[in-house]
């Protein structure tokens, strides 16, 4: 009996370790605050300052509630041994409401396929610059602030996590839409996720806009034209065609009217596998149910099969067992 | 720091290196229980080298799933090859239970009435199986492949009770097990 508990305790010890181990495989997309509001690599104690350099750049000025483009580019990647790296994008880097959304920003989409500020990017073995590109709706007219920030771990998975931010914000003026600007309305929602092999068709709903052309790219692949119609005065459909594999397809107009031509963001279109719904109650119930009944079922059989013995004291097995 | 993924790969083959024993010795235990091959004087040593290695190869087993959850990506259960894996290891589980309890009732007795070995043998065996083809799924969802995609067996399937008929199972698991336990008693 005593062997059985030490045993349940070593087991129980081994377990605690890898369930306090932090987050080694990422935390997966988010909104987070700067150091994800100081929850884990907050304590200036517990992170050390990541060698990594950061930059926010996009257009110095964006139109009130029309969608602008921001890119994170973070060069000198440090080698980790999970290969994971950990942007933020951030209206300041207090580390508590400071995501753009908290600015009065709205994201749209990411290049990494999500629509958060936080995006965990896997690194190759010596990648040395990544760029993630931010699709955001601007906030009301004024000037605003935008940091990036990362984090990241080590070569050899040991020691504190490293963080590091853009040296200086990027500074965007929300100026007000001109009349007769060719723009894409307001109320214009682009898809961001399709099912791998269904082909998207988009709807633009456009303002001031006379005519446009949309180009579309696979992330990092050539650019390619699409035929766009127009449905009415400010409506529009385009195609996109389905992919195969799950891969972030990129849009944008460039839109023409009386105003100066005006190209929108990069939208980005993320293809999943089709997802599954089950109720995981369920699943777990039924699991359970499975132990039971195989443990059962193979007991009861073995009862019909006859067996009247007992096992004896010198059984080493039920020795084993017992002690 | 050793990350859940290191962790899962040592687990899993300490689970899988015992449990492939265990199937070795219980189709050895089977031959020997019915006296092929001349192996009858080997049934004590195969007997209890199956059962031992299912034994430790059912201790393994909770640190494989634990440390599979925590170096899976995303949240929980959300592709039809995880719940697969969870609905095959619990099943194993509770196969290699009763394939152990049985063992620990009825000692070396398991061996000598005609069903009785050749259900224990096939037991054993049949939780070796299961193991190996939960293993197998891992390898798919990981890398996309693996040793038994050449049985093109149905992982994308999942094939999911209505929770009432798995309380109503479980119900009835538990209701024969008080029964046996009566049985017993008197």
């Amino acid at each position: 009996m005593r062997r059985v508990i030490t045993l349940l305790l070593v087991a129980t010890l081994l377990l605690a370790s890898t369930i306090g181990s932090a987050n080694p495989n990422g935390v997966g997309e988010g909104t987070f605050d700067a150091q994800c509001g100081g929850a884990c690599h907050g304590d200036a104690d517990m992170n050390r300052t990541s060698a990594s350099t950061v930059m926010v750049s996009g257009p110095a000025t964006a139109y009130a509630g029309l969608p602008t483009s921001v890119d994170v580019t973070v060069s000198n990647i440090e080698t980790t041994v999970s290969g994971l790296l950990g942007i933020f994008l951030l209206s300041d880097l207090s580390g508590a409401g400071d995501t753009p959304e908290d600015d009065g920003w709205d994201i749209v989409s990411n290049s990494e396929g999500g629509s958060l500020n936080y995006v965990e990017v896997l690194i190759s073995p010596g990648q040395k610059e990544h760029t993630v590109s931010w699709t955001l709706r601007a906030p009301e007219i004024g000037t605003y602030d935008l940091h990036a920030a990362i984090h990241h771990g080590t070569q050899d998975g040991s020691g504190a996590p490293f963080f590091g931010s853009s040296i200086q914000p990027m500074e965007v003026g929300v100026v007000p839409v001109p009349e007769n600007l060719p723009r894409l309305a307001a109320s214009f929602e682009p898809p961001v996720v399709r099912a791998v092999g269904e082909a998207t068709s988009v709807q633009l709903i456009t303002e001031a806009v006379d005519s446009m052309e949309v180009e579309w790219r696979v992330s990092g692949g050539p650019v390619q034209t699409t035929t766009v119609e127009r449905v009415d005065q400010g409506t529009w459909t385009f195609d996109l065609p389905a992919s195969l594999q799950p891969v972030t397809v990129e849009w944008r107009a460039h839109l023409r009217g009386d105003g100066p031509d005006q190209p929108t963001p990069w939208f980005a279109l993320q293809s999943e596998d089709p997802s599954l719904s089950v109720d995981r109650t369920a699943a777990y119930v039924q699991s359970l149910a499975m132990l039971l009944m195989f443990m059962v079922a193979f007991m009861s059989l073995q009862r019909r099969a006859g067996l009247e013995t007992e096992a004896t004291k010198e059984d080493a097995f039920s020795m084993e067992v017992e002690r | 720091m050793v990350s859940a993924g290191t962790l899962h790969v040592i687990s899993t083959e300490l689970a899988v290196g015992a449990f492939a024993m265990a199937g070795v010795a219980f189709l050895l235990a089977g031959l020997a229980s019915h006296g092929w091959l001349s192996m009858r004087r080997h049934l004590t040593l195969v007997d209890h080298v199956a059962h031992f290695a299912l034994a430790f190869g059912l201790v393994a087993m909770p640190f494989a799933i634990v440390t599979g959850i925590q170096s899976s990506p995303g949240s929980g259960v959300d592709h039809p090859i995880l719940i697969n894996k969870m609905f095959l290891s619990s099943s194993a589980f509770g196969l290699a239970i009763g394939v152990l309890l049985t063992r620990r009732r009825h000692g070396q007795g398991v061996w000598s009435q005609p069903w009785g070995r050749r259900w224990q043998s096939l037991g054993g065996m049949a939780t070796v199986g299961l193991v190996l083809i939960t293993a197998s799924m891992g390898g798919t969802y990981s890398r996309g492949e693996s040793l038994l995609d050449v049985f093109n067996l149905p992982y994308e399937q999942v094939p999911l009770m209505p929770m009432w008929l798995s309380g109503l199972v479980m119900a009835v698991a538990v209701a024969n097990m008080v029964m046996m336990r009566q049985q017993r008693m008197t």
